[in-house]
């Protein structure tokens, strides 16, 4: 007996259906609504939807996978532990934009909430599916959605250009992924991932092998875009620097993380036998290698210079890009536990440190790094806040941080990788310098106006927040290795369906 | 290479017809000889009007005259500046054109199969289909409030 579409339980699909319902309810309230009636409650009302598809996607924890259509949407607890985060992220985001997001500065204040809804439910989607139409559906909503939000600050030049670099640099990356995924159709005749893992080991053994390494390495190409990695690094500064500060944190934050749950999956489901056959650790993991120790020199290194708070972070995500990519390349025996770990570590941190720079920029009219000159004395709370989120950004103990860094340089050391220890530890003290220098900024030097600096009660909370989560992962990591870890993560790996369709 | 079988497996019907292709003895050499047919086009393409044009010049007489050096626009005298600029409301109707072409394109063969499709789903798949013109109706109403069918 086939299943047809009633057969399924479409409850699994709540998170989705609560955030596409929300995303379209506000697109015709903000049609209906006056031009100049405050929309600001629009954050709110997302984030009240955010919070409920959380509620819907941690409750599911625990029991067993389940599919809908051959895959094409998948929750297993790779895809729930991801998607919470994606959730978590894009739910601080909304809080941010809640403050921070002015009708005044930005005309079309709706459209940019339901953006950022859709842009969140194309990074769920990117979790929770393991076909590669529906992955690059997802992967598509999430990036022209991004496209939009980049430049949504009309009026502001560096916005648009922000806006302009994203869509070219990321239609082009898009063609790479799309180009990969096309040797994999043309070698699989399948779509789905778990049907490609059977058939792509028969590829290769059929003399094809060129091709299944062309399709890998022409997707790497694209996700190396999406998740920030140097080379394909160039758009980011601009991008972070430009765009609004809350979507700036929503790139570094869910964009990242979608995109790593999508580049795990791909890879690991569609590849590994790469790893069985020794191939992996011959061709593969050099170059995946290659690209992190990249991403951490130039990175750290060109953060060393800038003078723009956002496109310090901005080479900070690059660096950080390149750390997550060390399990995946050597494959480690927790490589999904300490990506997850750190990425949730991130998350905390880097929300925390763009919701200081989003309250210094307002304040100061400018996102200069001199904004922080002499904060210990305007604000002390912020200042001792934005200390932690920076010396966990820097990787030094007690933080979150720091235990992320040494749960990835475990992975490293464990599989003998020895140099992209060096290179992980190494450009991690040069860090210290650019992170330090804004500490130095915020206690050393005197600060342009004497007034203390007002911290409204939404950013406060957020602070707050980043710094529970930070100090908190980094004390006591046990509760969230433990939990991390009690996951069913093999279950992304292995197909629901008993065999292949089709002889 | 030989294509040996073409087959569709009834259990992929629901998510879409799903063909595979498999080919019997193709090494992957043979693949890439594939390519070489591409190859030739490319060339062949790239020669073919560098070679008209060439035996064109040398074959033809050459005698220009004021009216002959004209551009030759269908044996009417040209008018106009050769760049045309189209409004930019075309393309906001095109956009949404293409919104509704897409629509009928989909629900075509959906009406057609509507029979077949109630029999084996139920009612469902009217929902479905409800759902679908339900989003697009939802960008008609955007598209309605931003103006975007009115002519200025």
């Amino acid at each position: 007996m086939e299943k047809v579409l009633l057969d399924y339980d479409w409850t699994v699909m709540a998170p989705e259906i609560i955030i596409a319902a929300a995303a379209a309810l506000l697109s015709l309230a903000d049609l209906f609504l006056r031009e100049n009636t405050d929309r600001r409650f629009f954050s709110w009302f997302s984030l009240a939807a955010v919070i409920a598809a959380i509620f819907f996607t941690v409750s599911r924890f625990g029991q067993q996978p389940y599919e809908i259509l051959g895959d094409t949407y998948r929750v297993d607890d790779f895809a729930l532990a991801f998607k919470t985060a994606v959730l978590s992220g894009v739910g601080l985001v909304f809080l941010l934009s809640a403050w921070g997001v002015r009708q005044e500065e930005i005309r079309f204040r709706g459209e940019y909430d339901y953006l950022l809804l859709a842009a969140a439910l194309g990074a769920m989607i990117m979790t929770s599916s393991a076909d590669l139409i529906t992955l690059f559906v997802g992967l598509e909503l999430l990036s022209i959605s991004s496209y939009i939000l980049a430049g949504i600050h009309r009026e502001r030049y560096a916005s648009n250009e922000a806006a302009w670099k994203y869509v070219v640099q990321g239609g082009v990356a898009s063609a790479f992924i799309l180009y990969g995924m096309s040797f994999v159709y043309g070698l699989t005749g399948s779509t789905n991932l778990y049907t490609i893992q059977q058939r792509l080991v028969e590829a290769y053994q059929t003399g094809y092998d060129a091709f299944v390494l062309l399709s890998l390495f022409l997707m790497l190409l694209g996700f190396g875009f999406k998740i920030a990695s140097a080379p394909f690094h160039m758009w980011v500064p601009d991008v972070y620097q430009g765009a609004p500060t809350p979507v700036t944190s929503f790139l570094a934050v869910v964009s990242k993380t979608a995109a790593f749950a999508l580049v795990l999956r791909i890879v690991l489901v569609g590849y590994i036998f790469l790893y069985q056959m020794q191939i992996w650790q011959q061709v593969v993991e050099p170059v995946l290698l290659v690209l992190a120790g990249l991403s951490m020199v130039i990175g750290n290194t060109a953060a060393l210079h800038q003078t723009d708070t956002k496109r310090l972070l901005a080479y900070s995500s690059v660096a950080h890009a390149g750390y997550l990519l060390v399990p995946l390349s050597t494959l480690g025996a927790v490589l999904f536990e300490s990506t997850f770990y750190y990425l949730i570590a991130y998350l905390v941190m880097t929300m925390g440190a763009f919701t200081v720079a989003a309250l210094l920029e307002r304040e100061a009219g400018h996102g200069n790094i001199s904004g922080f000159a002499g904060l210990s004395r305007r604000s002390p709370g912020t200042a001792a806040a934005m200390t932690v989120f920076l010396l966990s950004l820097a990787g030094i103990p007690v933080t979150a941080g720091f235990f992320g860094k040494f749960y990835i340089l475990m992975n490293a050391l464990s599989t003998q990788h020895f140099w992209i220890a060096g290179i992980m530890v190494g450009t991690t003290v040069i860090s210290y310098y650019y992170y330090f220098g804004i500490i130095r900024q915020m206690y050393f030097r005197p600060p342009a106006s004497k007034d203390r600096m007002r911290v409204p009660m939404v950013p406060a909370l957020l602070l707050v927040i980043g710094i529970l989560g930070t100090v908190g992962l980094g004390v006591v990591p046990e509760w969230a290795v433990h939990w991390i870890g009690d996951l069913q993560w093999m279950s992304a790996l292995t197909p629901l369906n008993a065999g292949p369709p089709g002889p | 290479m030989r294509c040996t079988d073409i087959y569709i497996h009834p259990s992929l019907l629901g998510q879409g017809l799903m063909v595979r292709i498999s080919f019997d003895g193709v090494t992957g050499m043979e693949y890439w000889a594939n390519y070489s047919m591409t190859a030739i086009f490319f060339l062949l393409g790239l020669a073919l009007p560098a070679a008209a044009f060439t035996v064109g010049r040398w074959l033809r007489p050459h005698h220009p005259s004021a009216a002959k050096i004209i551009t030759y626009e269908s044996g009417v005298d040209p008018f106009g500046d050769s760049r045309v600029q189209f409004h930019v409301r075309y393309y906001l109707f095109a956009l949404l054109f293409v919104i509704f072409d897409v629509e009928t394109v989909f629900l075509y063969p959906w009406a057609v199969a509507y029979d077949t499709l109630r029999q084996d789903v139920g009612l469902f798949v009217l929902v479905e289909m409800l759902i679908f013109v339900l989003f697009l109706f939802i960008g008609l109403i955007y598209a309605w409030k931003k103006k975007v069918l009115e002519w200025k």
